[in-house]
């Protein structure tokens, strides 16, 4: 299988079991989009939400294997939505989140992966490399699993 | 004269109904603006659902079944910019460089001149931000297309370079988030040669908001020490720019300049100083222990209260008998930082602050600070 960008073409190396589903927490429609629609391309389903009171009710309702989520969103912030998620029983207790946030500072860093986050990456991001991020978060955890 | 009586009827009349005619016309204008907005909004959601999946096809399909955008029509264009807005504070790498060329190709750039000087703050900090996240002082890659080939309406003599040097009267701009985003635009390009206005204007900048602003200066990246260095005048007869120097080298953990700036403690300034002693702390190098410890007796509290944190992180275990006469200072602000560094050091620390803490023929303020401390780092589990 192969990526065709740029008029070049890259190996795919990743393999994501089929119906790997990812949950994607973005406020901002236009950042989600391009998110949802590169993971698509990886042959992953991909569920949005808004903030994350609805991350919590998709999260509940259905299988989800990986979370992706803002830091500063309305209703519920990324940081409040990890402590939620780290107190959800197991497996979905488990599941592996990456934190985005515009926030550069060191101590916010911190604060996300103490509050149980397993990767950060500050914004502006490259999708490219939050897809790899991603993919080895999944490897470790079920490796780990 | 007395006012005719029977004029009285068809004047009220007239008035009514010239009032009706205003109320009647004002709400047929209100009606007609609101009808354009509608369709202006309509428009654009029209418009940006549209370019959602032509952009994602553009940024990820490209080469494969969609070579290029596609055509964007030209009364469109203002709405299409603030499209690509969206997307530049998000988007990184890759897909970056591809928004680049599209923005360029589309010659979104043609109008930042004019934006630049905009009434609206909005549009003028915008336009900043363009060309700042657009890179627009590479001049060989945003020169203008062909005639044949512009897409867009060209304006004769309109400048196609320079375009950071017309950022520069923004730093003077009267609305302070404008200022703000032009100073960001003029460090983000890393050129030194607009460090000296963007000095000037933190320098003009409220006392409080400069370690804020430290933020923008750290832009221009770890060269703009070496340029300070050589610039600014003499510590001397004007310090201030010298504190922004020191915390620099501390954000930058520029190890280069620790020369410099145990040079700087030599100079008589307390703010100077105790700026200095913060970017010690974060070098943490060991050697400059002894030079530290001699300012242990300034008479400068706000020296001493940096001193009492710089001893624990550059001294480790064995500044245990420097902080402790630190502890019983008269200010608070060193007792408590002299006692945080213990409580820092681990066993050796706690187990004097505990001694402090027990010994009743200790400082009574001494004490009662390390009392303090204990039961702070009881409460979040540091013992």
């Amino acid at each position: 299988m192969v990526l065709v960008e740029r008029g070049r073409l890259f190996p795919m190396t990743r393999r994501w079991p089929a119906q790997t589903t990812i949950l994607v927490v973005e406020d901002d429609p236009a950042t989600a989009k391009i998110i949802q629609v590169r993971l698509e391309m990886e042959g992953l389903k991909v569920l949005v939400a808004a903030n994350g009171m609805d991350a919590l009710e998709i999260l509940h309702r259905d299988q989800v294997d990986m979370i992706t989520t803002d830091l500063m969103m309305p209703a519920m912030n990324g940081f409040r939505l990890v402590q939620e998620v780290r107190d959800l029983a197991p497996p979905k207790g488990r599941i592996p989140i990456l934190l985005l946030s515009s926030n550069h500072s060191e101590q916010d860093m911190v604060r996300c992966l103490a509050a149980g986050a397993d990767d950060y990456m500050a914004k502006p991001i490259s999708v490219q490399v939050m897809v790899e991020r991603l993919w080895r978060l999944y490897e470790r955890s079920h490796r780990v699993g | 004269m007395p006012f005719p009586h029977d004029l009285l009827l068809p004047l009220l009349r007239w008035a009514t109904f010239g009032l009706l005619a205003l109320t009647g016309g004002l709400v047929l204008v209100g009606t007609v603006l609101q009808y354009r907005k509608d369709r202006q909004n309509r428009h654009r959601i029209a418009c940006y659902q549209a370019w959602e999946t032509q952009l994602t096809d553009y940024l990820f399909k490209r080469g494969f079944e969609h070579e290029s955008f596609g055509p964007v029509p030209w009364a469109d264009r203002w709405l299409f910019r603030d499209f690509l807005a969206r997307y530049q504070s998000t988007i990184a790498g890759q897909e970056f460089e591809l928004l680049r060329e599209l923005y360029l190709s589309m010659g979104l750039h043609a109008s930042l001149p004019q934006r630049l000087k905009d009434r609206d703050p909005n549009v003028r900090a915008q336009a900043a931000k363009e060309i700042s996240v657009f890179r627009l002082d590479e001049p060989a890659e945003h020169a203008p297309p062909p005639v044949t080939e512009r897409p867009w309406r060209w304006k004769p003599g309109i400048r196609m370079e320079g375009y950071l040097e017309q950022v520069l009267p923004l730093l003077d701009d009267p609305v302070p988030f404008v200022a703000h985003t032009a100073a960001q635009a003029l460090t983000h390009s890393r050129s030194l040669r607009f460090a000296a206005p963007v000095l000037a204007w933190v320098m003009r900048e409220e006392l409080y908001q400069r370690e804020r602003l430290l933020r923008v200066l750290e832009g221009f990246g770890p060269d703009l020490l070496p340029w300070m260095k050589e610039n600014l005048e003499s510590p001397n007869q004007n310090p201030e720019p010298w504190i922004l120097y020191a915390l620099l080298v501390g954000s930058h953990r520029h190890r280069e300049s620790l020369p410099r700036l145990l040079w700087l403690l030599d100079v008589p300034s307390v703010d100077l100083r105790a700026s200095v002693l913060k970017a010690l702390i974060i070098l943490a190098d060991p050697e400059v222990y002894p030079r530290v410890l001699s300012l242990a007796a300034s008479p400068a509290w706000e020296i001493r209260a940096q001193v009492a944190r710089a001893l624990g992180v550059l001294g480790g275990p064995s500044a245990v008998p420097d902080l402790l006469p630190l502890m019983t200072d008269p200010v608070y602000e060193v007792r408590r930082n002299a006692a945080q560094s213990l409580v820092d050091l681990g066993h050796s620390g706690v187990s004097a602050l505990s001694w402090l803490a027990e010994d009743p023929g200790s400082d009574r303020f001494a004490r009662d600070m390390a009392r303090e401390r204990l039961e702070w780092a009881d409460e979040r589990g540091h013992l």
